[in-house]
Formats: C-alpha cells, sequence, structure tokens
C-alpha cells in the first residue's frame, strides 16, 4: 500500500485533481486550485521527488510586464503624446519650458522631441520653439500607446497574445534588465509539464479510497477550540523524518557539573567543604607546610608574585613564631628543622594561590577532630600555557584528622576515592615524596578507559606540619587529579578547553555521560 | 624532579644482574624513582624525592636496590669521624681567612685506581651536575669540581681573593682572564657569577705552586680541571656555604666511586677558625647523628603491629643498620644520607620496606558530616534560576591581561590586582570583575546562534586596604545577554526574577560615572543600604574595544554582600 497519510495538502489536492495521461502545469493550478506560483514550485517538487508526477516537457514562455514607468504612460500617455498634445493646445514653447509643464526630465522631453521631429510631425523655430507641422502621428506611436493601455488590466502581456507586427514593436522597447525608463520588462519563465505517472495514480486512488480531502486542520488553533469546529474536522497526519528546528536551552557548564558531582560524591562520603582567597602570602602558601624558603617549588619561575601590595601586614601569631622555630630547629615538634635562618620578610610576601594543600594548612586553625575536609580550588602556576598546563586551574584537596587515624585507613580512603570518584578497576600504591607529608603515597589506579594512571598525592603531614599549627592528631591529607578524567568525561584533550570562551562548544558538549 | 641517564651496561653491571623494563618498573618505587624512558641502552630515570641526593645517580639507585633484595649493607672503610681520622698520607687542603666572608667551606679527597671511560665519565658529570643544581640550588649552596691528581701538589690552598687581581686559563677558553673578567666573559661566568658578583673576595682554589684550580662556584681552570676519558688519578673537591651539605656530597660521590672501583683517598681541611666538627677535618667525614624512632609511633602511624624483626628487616632492606631497645628503634644513618629530619622519616623507611602494598587498606571509622560551603549552595541556587532564565553557565581562566580586564572595558587598574612577575602579558591580571571574561567571551562566539545567554559564578579579586592582605576576593555573578535587539528593560526584568526567586527585597539607584554602561541606561542594585550589585546596557565603546557587534547587557553582583539565605 502506498503511504499517503503524510501528504501535504497542496500535494493531496494536486493528486486529486490530476488525470491519468494528462498536462498538468503550473498555470492550470493557479487557475483551478487557486496555487500561487511558489506552491506550484514546491509541490512539483515534492511529487516528482516521490516519483508520483514525471515531467513530460519545459518551453520558454514569454511575457511583457509593464514598469513603474509603464504603468504611468499608460496612464497618462507616453511622453511623446504628451508634448505632442501639449502643442496643440499651445504651440511655440522652448524645451526646457515644455519640461515645466509636463513636468518631465530633460532628457525625456529632448527625446520626445527627437522622435517626433524624426517623423516630421514637428519643427523647432530659429528661436529655439517648438511647434506642430504635421497632425498625422505614425502608427507605431498609436499602436505603442495601445499596447500599454490593453498591458495596462493584468501590468503584463503575453508574447503569445500579440501578432506579429505587435511583437516586433514591443521588443523594439522592452528590456531584459533594469528596465528603468522603458515602460516593458522581459519576463522568460519556463513552463514544465507534468503528467501523472503509474505511483502517482495508485496514490491518487488511494487519497480517494481513504478520503483524504487535503482539507484536513494542520494547526489547532484556540479558535477552532472555542468554536467547536474542531468536532467535524480531521487532522493532518505530520511526517516523522521532518528537519527539527534548533532550541537553544539553558544549560549548566558540562566541566562544572563535572566539578558538582565530585564535590557531592565527596560529601557523600562525609567530608565538608572549604574555601579560601586567591591571594596568599608566603607562609601560607609554603612556610606552614614545612617547605624550606629556599626549596625549589618556591623559586620566582614557579609562583606568580602579586605586584602591590607585594607584602600582607602581618601573619597570624602564634602560628609564625611555631613555624619559624620549626623550620629554624623543629621547635616543639620532635624534628631537628631545616637548620636556616627563617626570613620574617619573605614570609609575608604575597603570593598567587599555588597548591590546593594551602587551604588544609589554613583549615588546620579551626579543625574539628574527627573531621574531613575538602576543596575543589583554583591554583595558579608560573607555566606556559598548553594543552597540559594552565595558567590558572582546578585542584581537588582534602584532610582527614582523627586521634587514630593511620596508614592503613590513608589506604582506606584512597581505595574509596579510586572506586567511587574514578571508577578504578584495580588500585596501586607507590611511595611517593611532598615535603609536608611522612610517609607520602601516590594512587595509581587502572581506569576502565584510561588504563593505568596516577589518579593522586597523598600522606601523612609532617608533625612539623600539624603541631605548630595547634593540631595534635594525626592528619592524613589528599589531593586528587580529576582534570584528566573530566576531559576523558566531557570527550577533550586539551586542559584549555575546560575554560573555553566559546559559547557555540560549550552549548553543544555532550561528552560522555557516564560519570566514570 | 632530578631526571638521569645511564648507560644500561653500567647500571646492570653495578645492580649484578639485567632486568626487564617491567622488573624496573617494578622496583623503582622502593626508591621513588620512575622509569623514564628505555632506548639504544640508555636508561632514563626519574627521581622524585628530592631529599635523598644519594639516589640521583646509576650507582646509588642500584645501591639502594641491591641492598633491597639482598639486605645485605655496603660498608666504607674510607670514613673518618669524631673519633678517629683516616690516615690522609699528607695530603691537606688549607683553608685561608678570607674564605668566610665569602663561600666558607671547601672540602674533597683523591680517588685512583680506576680508568676513567665513558660511561664513568658520564655518570661523575652527571652526579656533579645534580648534586650542584638540584641539591646545591644552582651551585649557590654546593658547587663541585673533579681534577687530574697527578698535576696538584698539596697542599691545595682555598681562600678569598682579589677578583681583579687573580687570573688564570678557564676551561673552554684559551685568554688568562681575571676573576671579575670571567664573570663577564665566560658563558659559565654569565651563568653562575651573580653567586660571588657583590662580595669583597672571590672564591679560588689553588695547590702550593700557585697554580689555578678553579673558581668555584662558577668554573675550573683549563690546566687541571678537565677530566678526560683515560684518566685514573683525580682530586675531588666540593665549596659551599653550609659544612654539612658540602660533606654529605663529598660522602655521596666518595660512595659512588668506590662502588665504581676507584680506591678513595682522604683529605685534611685545616680551617682558619673552629667548625662544628673542628678545626680539622679529614674527608670523607661522617658526620651524621644516630637517629631514634619509638616503636609506638610505627605502630601508630602505620597501624600495624610489626614484630621487632619485621622492622629491623625492613630497615635493613632501606640499607639502615638498626637495633631496639625499650621501644626505641636506634638507627646508624649512612654516611650518604642526611634526610632524617623527624623519627616520621624512619617510619616511611620502614614502611616501604615492608612494601606497601602489604598493608590492608581500612576505611576510616570516625562518622563525620559532609557538608558544602555556603557559596557552594548558594551558587547551586543562582545556577537553578539562570538555566530557568535559558543561560549557558560559562567556567573562565581568572588570569588575563591589563587590555581585556581593564582597558577595553573603559576603566581603570586602582582596584585591579596585577602579576609583579607575569610570564606573558596575556596572563598577567587577576580579574577584577566577571564582566570582561563575558564580553570576551562573547566577542569570541560571534558565529553561534544568538541570542546569547551566558553567566558564571566565580571569584573576582580587588585590592582592599582593610583587609590583611590588602586585596579580597569576591564570590561574583556575572551575566550577559547579547542579541539584535535588547536593553536596559531586558535585564532589568531578569535581576528581578532573579532577585525575586531568591527572595530579596531591593531597590534601584542610579549609577553615576561607570563608563562601562551607557549613561542613564544602568542601575546599582541595593538591599538594606548596601549595593550588592550593577546592571545596564553596556557602552558602545566597550563593546568596540571587544569587538562585540550586537547590543549587549550586563549584571554582575558580589554575592558575598547578600544577606544570608541559607
Amino acid at each position: 500500500m502506498i503511504e499517503v497519510k503524510n501528504l501535504h495538502p497542496l500535494e493531496i489536492k494536486l493528486l486529486r485533481y490530476a488525470q491519468m495521461n494528462k498536462d498538468i502545469n503550473s498555470s492550470d493550478l493557479i487557475k483551478e486550485l487557486n496555487y500561487n506560483i511558489g506552491q506550484c514550485n514546491q509541490t512539483f517538487s515534492w511529487l516528482s521527488a516521490k516519483n508520483f508526477i514525471t515531467e513530460i516537457s519545459r518551453i520558454i514562455k514569454i511575457s511583457y510586464e509593464l514598469t513603474e514607468s509603464g504603468l504611468f504612460q499608460a496612464e497618462y500617455g507616453m511622453p511623446v503624446l504628451r508634448l505632442f498634445n501639449l502643442l496643440n493646445e499651445k504651440n511655440n514653447l522652448s524645451l526646457p519650458e515644455i519640461s515645466d509643464i509636463l513636468n518631465l526630465d530633460n532628457s525625456d522631453v529632448g527625446s520626445a522631441y527627437g522622435t517626433l521631429a524624426k517623423y516630421k510631425i514637428i519643427s523647432m523655430t530659429s528661436d529655439h520653439k517648438a511647434y506642430i507641422v504635421n497632425q498625422n502621428l505614425p502608427e507605431e506611436i498609436l499602436n505603442l500607446q495601445k499596447l500599454l493601455v490593453r498591458a495596462k488590466e493584468k501590468s503584463i502581456i503575453d508574447d503569445e497574445d500579440l501578432d506579429q507586427k505587435e511583437k516586433d514593436l514591443i521588443k523594439s522597447i522592452a528590456k531584459k534588465r533594469s528596465a528603468g525608463n522603458s515602460p516593458f520588462k522581459v519576463i522568460e519563465r519556463e513552463i514544465i509539464t507534468y503528467r501523472l505517472t503509474e505511483l502517482g495514480f495508485k496514490a491518487k486512488e488511494e487519497i480517494i479510497r481513504q478520503n483524504i480531502t487535503g482539507e484536513e486542520i494542520g494547526v489547532l488553533t484556540p479558535e477552532l477550540l472555542s468554536s467547536g469546529k474542531w468536532k467535524n474536522a480531521s487532522f493532518r497526519a505530520y511526517g516523522l523524518n521532518a528537519p527539527v528546528s534548533r532550541l537553544i536551552t539553558g544549560r549548566p557548564n558540562p566541566y562544572a557539573d563535572y566539578i558538582r558531582w565530585v564535590k557531592d560524591k565527596l560529601v557523600s562520603l562525609g567530608f565538608e567543604e572549604f574555601d579560601g582567597p586567591l591571594v596568599e602570602n608566603e607562609f601560607w602558601n609554603g612556610d606552614a607546610l614545612f617547605m624550606p624558603q629556599f626549596h625549589s617549588a618556591r623559586d620566582i619561575h614557579d609562583v606568580y608574585y602579586v605586584k602591590e601590595p607585594s607584602h600582607c601586614k602581618e601573619i597570624e601569631e602564634p602560628y609564625l613564631s611555631n613555624v619559624a622555630r620549626t623550620h629554624e630547629n623543629g621547635g616543639e615538634t620532635g624534628s631537628r628543622g631545616w637548620n636556616y635562618s627563617f626570613d620574617h620578610e619573605f614570609t609575608k610576601r604575597q603570593v598567587l594561590r599555588s597548591q590546593g594543600t594551602v587551604l588544609s594548612a589554613h583549615k588546620l586553625t579551626n579543625a574539628k577532630s574527627p573531621g574531613k575536609y575538602f576543596g575543589v580550588v583554583r591554583c595558579f602556576r608560573y607555566d606556559q600555557v598548553d594543552a597540559v598546563h594552565g595558567a590558572d586551574f582546578y585542584q581537588t584537596e582534602g584532610i582527614v584528622i582523627g586521634k587514630d587515624v593511620n596508614l592503613k585507613n590513608l589506604l582506606g580512603l584512597l581505595k574509596m576515592f579510586a572506586e567511587e570518584i574514578a571508577g578504578a578497576e584495580e588500585v596501586k600504591y607507590v611511595p611517593g615524596y611532598f615535603p609536608f607529608t611522612e610517609p607520602s603515597i601516590e594512587v595509581h589506579i587502572k581506569h576502565p578507559k584510561l588504563g593505568w594512571f596516577e589518579l593522586g598525592g597523598s600522606g601523612i603531614f609532617r608533625p612539623e606540619v600539624t603541631k605548630p599549627l595547634g593540631i595534635e592528631d594525626p592528619v592524613l591529607a589528599w589531593g586528587l587529579g580529576i582534570d584528566r578524567m573530566a576531559l576523558m568525561h566531557l570527550g577533550l584533550n586539551d586542559l584549555r578547553e575546560l575554560f573555553t570562551n566559546d559559547i557555540e562548544s560549550v552549548r553543544t558538549r555532550r561528552g560522555n555521560n557516564a560519570k566514570n | 624532579m632530578p631526571k638521569i641517564e645511564t648507560s644500561e651496561k653500567l647500571f646492570f653491571k653495578l645492580l649484578g644482574k639485567e632486568f626487564t623494563d617491567s622488573e624496573l618498573e617494578n622496583i623503582f618505587p622502593y626508591a621513588k624513582a620512575e622509569l623514564d624512558g628505555h632506548e639504544n641502552g640508555t636508561i632514563k630515570i626519574e627521581l622524585n624525592d628530592t631529599n635523598r641526593p644519594d639516589l640521583w645517580s646509576a650507582v646509588g639507585l642500584s645501591r639502594l636496590i641491591k641492598n633491597y633484595f639482598s639486605q645485605r649493607i655496603k660498608k666504607y672503610s674510607f670514613f673518618s669521624d669524631k673519633n678517629h681520622s683516616a690516615d690522609d698520607e699528607g695530603r691537606e687542603i688549607v683553608i685561608g681567612k678570607n674564605a668566610k666572608n665569602v663561600r666558607a667551606y671547601s672540602c674533597g679527597f683523591v680517588a685512583d685506581g680506576k680508568t676513567v671511560d665513558e660511561d664513568i665519565l658520564k655518570t661523575l658529570i652527571q652526579s656533579q651536575e645534580k648534586l650542584c643544581f638540584n641539591f646545591g640550588r644552582k651551585r649557590r649552596t654546593v658547587a663541585m669540581g673533579i681534577y687530574k691528581n697527578k698535576l696538584i701538589n698539596f697542599p691545595v690552598h682555598y681562600d678569598g681573593v682579589d677578583p681583579d687581581k687573580t687570573h688564570f686559563v678557564p676551561l673552554h677558553m684559551d685568554e688568562d682572564l681575571t676573576l671579575r673578567e670571567i664573570c663577564e666573559k665566560h658563558e659559565k661566568g654569565r651563568e653562575y657569577g651573580y653567586i660571588v658578583k657583590d662580595k669583597p673576595f672571590f672564591p679560588f682554589l689553588f695547590d702550593s705552586n700557585n697554580q689555578a684550580l678553579s673558581f668555584p662556584p662558577v668554573i675550573n681552570s683549563s690546566n687541571v680541571g678537565e677530566v678526560e676519558i683515560g684518566d685514573k688519578n683525580l682530586f675531588l673537591e666540593v665549596s659551599g656555604p653550609n659544612l654539612k651539605d658540602i660533606l654529605l656530597c663529598a660522602n655521596i660521590m666518595a660512595c659512588d666511586m668506590s662502588d665504581l672501583g676507584f680506591k678513595i683517598h682522604p683529605v685534611t681541611v685545616i680551617f682558619d677558625e673552629e667548625t662544628e666538627f673542628g678545626k680539622k677535618i679529614t674527608v670523607p667525614y661522617y658526620f651524621q647523628d644516630n637517629i631514634t624512632c619509638p616503636v609506638d609511633l610505627v605502630y601508630k602511624t602505620l597501624g600495624e603491629k610489626l614484630s621487632l624483626t619485621q622492622i629491623k628487616t625492613a630497615l635493613k632492606k632501606m640499607g639502615l643498620e638498626s637495633d631496639i631497645n625499650k621501644g626505641i628503634i636506634n638507627i646508624s644513618c649512612p654516611p650518604y644520607r642526611n634526610d632524617f629530619l623527624h623519627a616520621v622519616d624512619v617510619v616511611e623507611d620502614i614502611m616501604i620496606g615492608c612494601d606497601l602494598n602489604s598493608f590492608e587498606p581500612v576505611i576510616p571509622k570516625d562518622f563525620t558530616v559532609g557538608r558544602l560551603s555556603y557559596v557552594e549552595n548558594l551558587n547551586r541556587k543562582i545556577k537553578d534560576i539562570m538555566i530557568g532564565m535559558s543561560f549557558q553557565e560559562m567556567i573562565f581562566n581568572y588570569l588575563g591581561s591589563l587590555k581585556e580586564y581593564v582597558h577595553n572595558m573603559n576603566t581603570n587598574d586602582d582596584k585591579t590586582v596585577l602579576i609583579a612577575n607575569p610570564m606573558s602579558e596575556n596572563y598577567a591580571v587577576v580579574r577584577p570583575s566577571v564582566l570582561p571574561s563575558l564580553l570576551k567571551s562573547e566577542a569570541s562566539s560571534l558565529s553561534a546562534v544568538y541570542p546569547h545567554r551566558i553567566y558564571e559564578t566565580g571569584k573576582i579579586v580587588l585590592k582592599d586596604d582593610l583587609d590583611n592582605s590588602g586585596t579580597k576576593t569576591i564570590n561574583s555573578l556575572g551575566i550577559l545577554v547579547s542579541d539584535r535587539a535588547v536593553g536596559f528593560n531586558d535585564i532589568n526584568s531578569m535581576v528581578n526574577n532573579l532577585m525575586y526567586l531568591l527572595n530579596y527585597k531591593y531597590e534601584l539607584n542610579e549609577l553615576d560615572n561607570d563608563t562601562r554602561f551607557i549613561i542613564g541606561r544602568c542601575a546599582k542594585v541595593v538591599i538594606n543600604g548596601v549595593c550588592v550589585g550593577v546592571f545596564g546596557e553596556i557602552h558602545p565603546q566597550v563593546l568596540e574595544n571587544f569587538g562585540c557587534t550586537m547590543p549587549t547587557v550586563c549584571a554582575e553582583f558580589n554575592l558575598d554582600l547578600l544577606p544570608k539565605i541559607i
């Protein structure tokens, strides 16, 4: 059976109208079905594509359309006639005077005079005044005016309605493009003739069998509802595979969404979120973490310094004294310290936070035990920006404080992160090195898509970090590299893309739907 | 992190057997090392422990690995200590009285009995580089020279000298230059001269014939300061401002060279004044203190009641001899290590010696309540409302250029925090507002289907005299709408809806002198007399500056000033 339910009303009406072995063309449809030319072409194209009709022939049809100037001349006469009539009323006028009276351009008057002078109808006195010498206007001029009047009714006149004389006449003045001053514009139209195919005929029979008229309702309007007209109407079925129009919707940023998911995970594991300022000082950014002031990672080529104010006003006590002593000789921490003279000016120098652990150190000053804390925080590094380095980026960090927390708990915690956040299949622990933890551990995981990679670093904070900040209980510290998973999750491979300016790319970004 | 390269031939010879790459990958973690590559007979290794310079060579690394598997700790017989000095056979370094004013200490030893081949030469040069650059902070605290010993007449002298009167022909040059000229003309002088440049005296090492050995920490002399393949009698000297640092480096080099087959001959340093180890020190010198660690700390930290034998075995694998007495572990530190700052450092060695992966992961048992920060909760509330108004959430970098963040905005940088040492002018400023981020985004999205509705909640930084840091980090909400026809009324409606849904009563006040907006088409949002935000039509000059082609309206709120709602 031929599918006819989804045909457009224009197609249905044409099929109902068309007869087997009879020509169909646009002028028939315009006359009989009241289509406009655009609807004709659209319907022919749809039905041809479905192979319901086929092209029989195409011919070029020429018509002459009145231009704006032609319409005016049909109403008020051609310039030559107006000039002739004026001179019949009042002889002996100069061309400028004529141009004034008739409200015509000098050039139009000039060419009208030229035409009449050529036929010896008018002439010019020695003082440049035009006068009539012969009252018999030539046939061409009169015929042309008749053609103008005849065309006026439909604004157009078909070539096939003209006799040979008229054809020659109109061809001599009509122009194809930029008709401008010419009264007629030549229009060439291709008339294509179609006939029903066998398939088309079957479709027509099916339409009649199903009693589809093409008058079915397209859009259900409030008026149809309120008038109750819908009760007697049938509804046109719509095609399912027509192209859909694009919607611009509000949407979370996919990277922000991923971070949100990580935060929710950590909260579900009992962690409380911390946050802090972007501008830090050397004290919190390094000293409090027991990184010696001469540590290579604290070089001018690793950290961004704040230009102004270059130093903070003060460092909170007793933390400053405790930390300074710890660096110098271990203070009360049981450490022998770094054995150098702590620089109290350097410690106040302001930097942009270079590691998330800074906020863990801050948190130690007011943390509860037992307590679990985390932050997903923006950090800044003095790095050449490329696919794997950003000028600023997120670090995910946290701590666990408890009277009896130990290495095995740290491993347990890392395993939990690996499974819950990274969806790891296997977990491996490797001894690591961080200046602020001892022992230090890296956790490597086997990810279902990425294979083995380092998920994060962790350790137990050194007593040199915790004791000066007033914490006696052990503190597990951890950091996770989530960007690699975020990139995989979002289907990207360049860190810069996470912070893209490109609205379209954010709007359309989907990545993988599964979180891990 | 130091990275080293070694020929596999030398490395496997030192290890006593050949290893596959996957075997190396499995054993390197005991030394916090990673296999970085292995091709054409060369093994590349990355060392992660910045406190273990003894591991930064194929020799030191293989020493630890061999220990780990054999539990046999190699003893070195050439060390002196505070109770005993080895025979120096008359070799001395005499430190002059001016040395303390520029670079106080120098020490060294002689090594012979082995012919330098290509692998050994590369290893020695690499160790020298790593120790001086990474451990010695780019030669500031450690500089090392290796010399042809047969050309040297002891005693060797080390002193601070007049940089304009002392001269010699430096390595890789033909010209006789003064020390000051070397700082200006020699490549190494330009690189390292700054360390001593402002001192009244420059360090100088020379022998009893007044023959120049070197100008530490800059360059050796051309005559005796170049070791070549075929040499078999070497003098190694280390200088620096901290005695322990240079003694440690000398010890590491002596142990390494001994492992390579050299015989080590001590040299006595005679100082001008008393040092913490006396006025005369015979080098290599064992200066380390004994280390203790309570067994209880091991139990508490590792969460495992290891037996005393397990502890001793683990330490032995890590190259540490120990005995345990009344709950205290006593360890004698190897001469090439000085990284035990605290008893927890011992605990870590025990952990590695026991094999980290043998510890069972246990979830912490304490119950704690998880909680998001206030601002995260607020951001989420705002996100729901903004997305409901068809906004696309954006997330931008916080660093940008002065042009984008300040000049394009028609504002000045009075309150903007600038970076003192920017790497590039594109990342030289911390953003003082979210609006330039949004406008930059709009300008780079001209071909995206309009309307553009974007927003971000993020941080900005402004100067603030009242704060200890003189700056304030602010949680900010920025909103932008760009379209063919958009104006004040549109953003006004959006602000109104946002405030309504967040349940704030507010009033609008006129916003004067804000050149970012069109005058008369912008407003302040005021809650309880506090201005919490601004909005309006962006000034065409600003749009032109950014290259935006559509009318644009923006709003920005200081979220920290909104009364708390949750």
